[in-house]
């Protein structure tokens, strides 16, 4: 899995509020694949993941910041989620599994039956 | 001989910069395109902690409300308190990970301890702080001491 968006992705983006790319961790785990996406400040709601081609896109809504007061410290940055990753075709689109727990988005992506390790079996003759 | 002389950080010494053109490029393009991770930073001294949670201070005309992005950390793992006028944010954040043998493709983000400390402007009431985790987002409301607030004397026109 690579990051790699589209034209078509930038230019869609573009047209929406800034956005900064969340940090995201990638293992394997049980021969599943889990990605997560940490995403401080997204609701449940506010998410949508969506498959595009080989493109599998994230994109948070943050809650607004303060509306009123004064900022004596500013180091969060005012922006949306946005991620791109490629899928490869051994991951099977129909079972991707979405949970969101405390800011964490956890995506299980399983791989096809497939491309899945077989064993063979020697028979005697 | 050498005197003592102010320690510098070897990654930034110009000879060695200039020893590989190809790993001078290489290291601009990381640094451009990690430029808004924070956290990342190359500090590399024994104490330096790089694990610091971005942090929202706001104060408004009887509260002071204090933001604090923390993904991943479990209310029960939270550790805050106030003396004074110094906050205290504690916490550990734990890895994901349920197996030992992990094969990591992506890293990006931290776990472990971490500990922020700020002194507030005003004196707030310890004992009304509010504190709420929400969707990976620490908000403190800390109401200001009744001496503290802004008084407004209203003044009759005679």
């Amino acid at each position: 899995m690579a990051d790699k968006e589209s034209t078509k992705n930038i230019k869609e983006r573009k047209e929406r509020r800034m956005t900064i790319q969340p940090l995201s961790n990638i293992y394997e785990e049980k021969g599943d694949v889990i990605v997560k996406v940490e995403m401080p400040g997204v609701s449940k709601n506010n998410i949508d993941i969506s498959i595009d081609g080989q493109n599998l896109i994230i994109s948070g809504q943050r809650e607004s910041l303060e509306s009123e007061g004064e900022f004596l410290l500013r180091e969060r940055r005012i922006a949306d989620y946005y991620k791109v990753f490629t899928l490869d075709e051994t991951v099977d689109r129909d079972k991707i599994d979405a949970t969101m727990e405390n800011g964490v988005l956890t995506l299980k992506l399983q791989l096809k039956e497939s491309v899945k390790p077989k064993k063979i079996e020697v028979k005697s003759s | 001989m050498n005197g003592l002389t102010r320690w510098r950080r070897k990654t930034t010494e110009p000879t060695e910069w200039a020893a590989d053109p190809f790993e001078r490029l290489q290291r601009e393009i990381n640094r451009l395109f990690d430029f808004d991770r924070w956290g990342w930073d190359e500090t590399t001294g024994i104490f330096d902690r790089t694990i610091s949670p971005p942090m929202d201070i706001v104060e408004k005309p009887d509260s002071i409300v204090v933001t604090c992005d923390l993904p991943g950390v479990d209310k029960k793992d939270l550790d805050i308190s106030i003396s004074g006028n110094v906050l205290t944010i504690k916490g550990e954040k734990k890895e994901e990970k349920e197996e030992k043998e992990t094969q990591y493709y992506r890293k990006e983000s931290w776990s472990g301890s971490f500990q922020r400390t700020v002194s507030l402007p005003n004196t707030v009431d310890a004992d009304k702080v509010e504190a709420v985790m929400k969707d990976g987002v620490l908000r403190l409301t800390m109401p200001k001491k009744e001496e503290a607030k802004r008084k407004q004397i209203p003044v009759s026109v005679k």
